[in-house]
């Protein structure tokens, strides 16, 4: 089981391919910056902890799934993959480590967007309700939810896509498209939509993830 | 690394091996086994079928017909034992743009089942061995494309593989490097490491494998030493006949049996050719004869040897025939 060192190996990629600095300071920044520009609608005062919730949650979907998209076919285009292919590994493991180290920074710039949010809404308004504090969570868990489904998007077109720029722009059409799914049960205000966005996004994901990881190892290198 | 094969004779096994791309047949039933601990050059024009070949031997194209076993281990089925016996280095190797040559080294280690003490003990060995250790922290972007390869080879040995294979090593590399490269090769032989060598430099593969093979249009034409080889396509003999100063008289030197021509290389190097069949003992003879009666003087006779491009030309030309 290669997994874990596949995955260690990938976020050292990430750390030292400075995307990871990016990601945890460039995210909740971008969301300070969102909050100058637009701090009402309709006269209301809007918490900054939801504004930044509503960026991240954007941004992030979009920005992982390019990246995973665009790091597995250039490592594809560029053969990196025959020296991996070739020892004693699954094929599965590869884009799994792919996906999980994205996903998890992805994850933590998310959070930390989100903490930011609660101190700069701390710091202006000078407390925070409980209310308010559970709207972050929850809308952090759909975030959450919905940049998994981008994710696994990501790695699907970026295993079948023959060039950057066909993945970069199936990813942007289609891999947003396919992420705002999880989000049909609170569009229908069903009970519990929280719950079923969650299930249906991982569900929705493990099925994307488990096409991309057939095709990956039907591949002829 | 623990192994099992019931052959020495088929440590690498190629039975009725057939590969089709889309309406290309990339390789037509091709059979061939390969010793153990001997090195095995494998020679071909471009788009001959090596790389493909070399492809499924790894493991990298798992969709063919026909039988590949590597120390008794069948693929695709039995590709994770037979990848544990592997080291290989690709055309064009490639490395993720972020890894210094010391982390790319420690993961490949690492997935090759190497451990951590193990990892960190063989890496500076084998990056002295290529004259990399000064550099170890370096990126890999910053690296020149010979010492690319070199890290290259670095990973396929770190796990001192029992099959080595090599898809054309030496191409981008200095002449140092060639040499070190082919010294590296020659001393793993001597550890009983089996090593295929696929390369279009055929002196390179003449320098040091024990047998070759001949593949064109996806089929094996001719496998055996570099005597076989010459014996099966004949090759033009050739003396050298080394001067003192340039003279004209040597042209009488085609007239001798089984003579050819005779070509002037230089104002003090003369070739004669001979026959396919002439006796090169008598040839050298009848010049050494025909050079005393002129009294020409002269620093040498020598009997070249064909090389592996002679008989390699020869079997071009017989296909195109």
């Amino acid at each position: 089981m290669q997994l874990g060192l596949l995955f260690a190996d990938e976020l050292r990629g990430f750390y030292k391919s400075k995307v990871m600095i990016f990601l945890w300071i460039g995210m909740p920044l971008i969301a300070v910056l969102f909050r100058f520009i637009s701090v009402e609608t309709s006269g209301q005062d809007i918490p900054f902890t939801l504004v930044s919730t509503v960026v991240v949650s954007s941004l992030a979907g979009t920005l992982a799934a390019v990246m995973l998209a665009v790091f597995i076919i250039n490592e594809k285009n560029r053969r990196v993959y025959d020296l991996f292919l070739i020892r004693p590994l699954k094929r599965r493991e590869i884009i799994l480590a792919k996906f999980l180290a994205v996903y998890l920074c992805v994850a933590i710039a998310s959070f930390i967007a989100v903490v930011t949010g609660i101190m700069v809404d701390y710091v202006t308004i000078g407390s925070m309700s409980m209310a308010a504090l559970a709207d972050a969570g929850t809308s952090l868990a759909t975030s959450l939810s919905m940049i998994a489904v981008s994710c696994s998007a990501g790695v699907l077109i970026g295993v079948f896509s023959p060039t950057v720029l066909v993945g970069a722009i199936l990813v942007i059409y289609g891999g947003n498209q396919v992420s705002v799914i999880p989000l049909v049960p609170t569009m229908l205000n069903l009970p519990q939509a929280t719950v079923f966005t969650i299930v249906l996004a991982g569900a929705l994901a493990g099925v994307l993830l488990a096409v991309a990881v057939a095709l990956f190892e039907r591949q002829q290198f | 690394m623990e192994f099992n094969h019931p052959n020495p004779d088929k440590f690498v096994s190629l039975k009725n091996l057939t590969k089709r791309f889309g309406n290309f047949q990339a390789l037509s039933d091709i059979s061939l086994d390969i010793r153990e601990g001997e090195i095995f050059g494998y020679i071909g024009p471009n788009g001959a079928g090596k790389t493909t070949t070399i492809k499924i031997l790894v493991g990298l194209i798992s969709n063919f017909q026909g039988e590949v076993s590597i120390g008794g281990y069948q693929l695709p089925q039995r590709k994770e034992e037979a990848h544990k016996l592997l080291g290989y280095l690709p055309q064009n190797v490639a490395f993720q743009e972020w890894r210094t040559i010391n982390q790319a080294l420690r993961t490949f280690g690492k997935l090759s089942g190497l451990i951590d003490t193990q990892v960190e003990e063989k890496i500076p060995q084998v990056l002295e061995l290529l004259g990399l250790l000064e550099v170890r922290h370096k990126k890999i972007t910053q690296l020149s494309g010979g010492m690319n390869q070199k890290v290259g080879l670095a990973q396929a040995l770190l796990h001192e593989p029992k099959l080595l294979v090599l898809d054309e090593p030496l191409g981008g590399l200095d002449p140092y490097s060639r040499y070190q490269f082919k010294e590296i090769i020659r001393k793993l032989r001597q550890k009983g490491t089996t090593i295929i060598f696929s390369s279009h430099i055929l002196s390179d593969v003449q320098d040091v494998a024990d047998r070759i093979g001949i593949i064109n249009r996806g089929r094996i034409k001719k496998i055996g030493t570099l005597d076989d080889l010459k014996a099966r396509f004949k090759t033009k003999k050739t003396v050298e006949v080394l001067l003192v100063s340039k003279t004209e008289k040597l042209h009488g030197l085609s007239k001798i049996k089984n003579a050819t021509g005779v070509d002037q290389l230089s104002p003090s190097k003369v070739l004669v050719n001979l026959e396919a069949n002439a006796d090169e003992a008598q040839a050298v003879f009848d010049i050494a004869e025909y050079i005393v009666k002129l009294k020409i003087p002269i620093r040498g006779i020598n009997v070249l040897e064909p090389s592996l491009d002679q008989i390699y030309l020869n079997y071009v030309q017989e296909e195109e025939k």
